[in-house]
């Protein structure tokens, strides 16, 4: 860069001045060329020309989706304690599971039904863990506050350790893009995790339905405000007990409703 | 094991340039799905150093990581007779560009019109040349910026872009 070039210093002089680097002084210098020089200006011009057009035509589209999901899950701690390969990771923040053909669900296949898949999904993932839960407590007034404060919905509690579902504590699923509570109640050395969906994610039917995807049961119901879909290990009659016993005491108030 | 304070700091850093990053592997591997690798191994680089690093200009700092994570990645998965910025048939590319003094504005805005056009030229910049121009007119980085994430001096970025925009000059001129 030290040999003298004066023709090739005006050419740097002139892209920095392009590029908006130049210091004051030399800005000013550069002007009082540019209007003695019409050569010089017409090298700004094609200077000018070239930029725009690689402005224009040479930003490519935004970065996928798929890889935005995955550069945010590597960052967040519990997807690294789970040891998740990091495309799993990248699905499951995308509200997809990959894996062998969809068993049917509910009688709709898992590309039918994103909602069923995020479920089971976290499901598996937390069973992987060494801790099924982001906020660990057998005391609803503990769960409760937490899962309100992680996620946009109202959360019902019920207590059934007298019916033989103690609470073990709740964590943030999540469907699509949205975070949805989940409440983990233990059944002997089993989990049930019961996820709280907002309507639209959640089907609106009343009735309660059963189905099962990859090996796990699942359960679906919904009330006036929201749907419900509980997922577990035990066997299908067994949730289906729960989910009663669960819809039971909602309905008598036995949760806090809000 | 990573702390919470490098995962704070890679949350901060990382995601919000994540477009940028793209653009960049983009242009420096020239494959879209390769480009998502680049960028999903860079970001693991990038939250590993932060635990001891320290950033000062965040998206250089990244951007610099993507850049050396597609230089590796491409002396692995591509062949040897690709040149990529640094070596030497590039750099003796750089040298042989023209200033294109000659080359008249009016002779190159049929051309810059044509995206198609302007794209296949990018292209087919010797890659130093290109990286200096993508990280300046794409990425929108300062000098001082594009030298911290090219490890090179200032004088070269400059030199570069110079000769970066006069050989796109050349190959957009319509000659009548």
């Amino acid at each position: 860069m030290s040999d003298s070039n004066p023709r090739r210093d005006r050419h740097l002089r002139l892209n920095a001045a392009l590029d908006d680097e130049l210091d004051a002084a030399h800005r000013i210098d550069l002007e009082r060329e540019l209007e003695r020089d019409p050569q010089l200006r017409a090298s700004l011009r094609r200077l000018s020309v070239v930029r725009e057009a690689v402005r224009r035509h040479g930003a490519p589209e935004a970065a996928p989706a798929t890889l935005r999901n995955a550069v945010a899950a590597i960052g967040r701690p519990k997807v690294n304690r789970w040891r998740l390969p990091l495309s799993l990771a990248a699905c499951v923040a995308a509200g997809i599971v990959i894996g062998a053909a969809a068993q049917a669900l509910l009688s709709a296949s898992r590309a039918a039904d994103p909602v069923a898949a995020a479920v089971v999904a976290d499901f598996a993932r937390a069973e992987l863990s060494d801790q099924p839960f982001q906020v660990a407590s057998s005391d609803r007034h503990t769960v409760k506050p937490w899962l309100v404060a992680h996620a946009p919905l109202g959360v019902e509690v019920a207590d059934l350790a007298d019916k033989g579902y103690p609470l073990a504590g709740g964590r943030i699923a999540v469907v699509g893009a949205t975070p949805v509570p989940t409440l983990v109640y233990q059944r002997r050395e089993h989990w049930i995790a019961l996820t709280e969906l907002p309507l639209p994610l959640g089907d609106g039917a009343l009735e309660t339905r059963q189905g099962s995807l990859d090996g796990f049961h699942l359960v679906r119901w919904a009330d006036r405000e929201r749907a419900y879909v509980a997922v577990s290990d035990i066997d299908a009659d067994e949730l289906a007990a729960f989910a009663a016993a669960f819809r039971a005491a909602a309905a008598a108030g036995g949760g806090e409703a809000r | 094991m990573i702390s919470d304070a490098a995962r704070r700091r890679y949350q901060a850093i990382v995601p919000p340039h994540v477009d940028d990053a793209y653009a960049l592997a983009r242009w420096l591997s020239g494959d879209p799905a390769d480009a998502e690798d680049i960028v999903q191994d860079a970001a693991l680089r990038a939250l590993n150093a932060l635990e001891s690093a320290n950033v000062e200009r965040p998206r250089a700092w990244f951007l610099r990581i993507v850049r050396n994570t597609a230089l590796t990645w491409m002396a692995k998965n591509r062949s040897k007779s690709l040149a990529f910025a640094g070596d030497a048939d590039d750099l003796a590319a750089i040298e042989a560009v023209d200033l294109a003094d000659d080359v008249s504005p009016e002779a190159i805005l049929i051309a810059a019109e044509d995206g198609e056009r302007v794209r296949r030229a990018l292209a087919a910049l010797p890659a130093a040349l290109r990286e200096a121009l993508v990280l300046r007119e794409i990425n929108g980085l300062a000098y001082r910026e594009i030298a911290e994430a090219t490890e090179t001096p200032i004088g070269t970025v400059m030199s570069r872009l110079a000769r970066g925009r006069a050989a796109l000059a050349k190959m957009l001129e319509d000659k009548r």
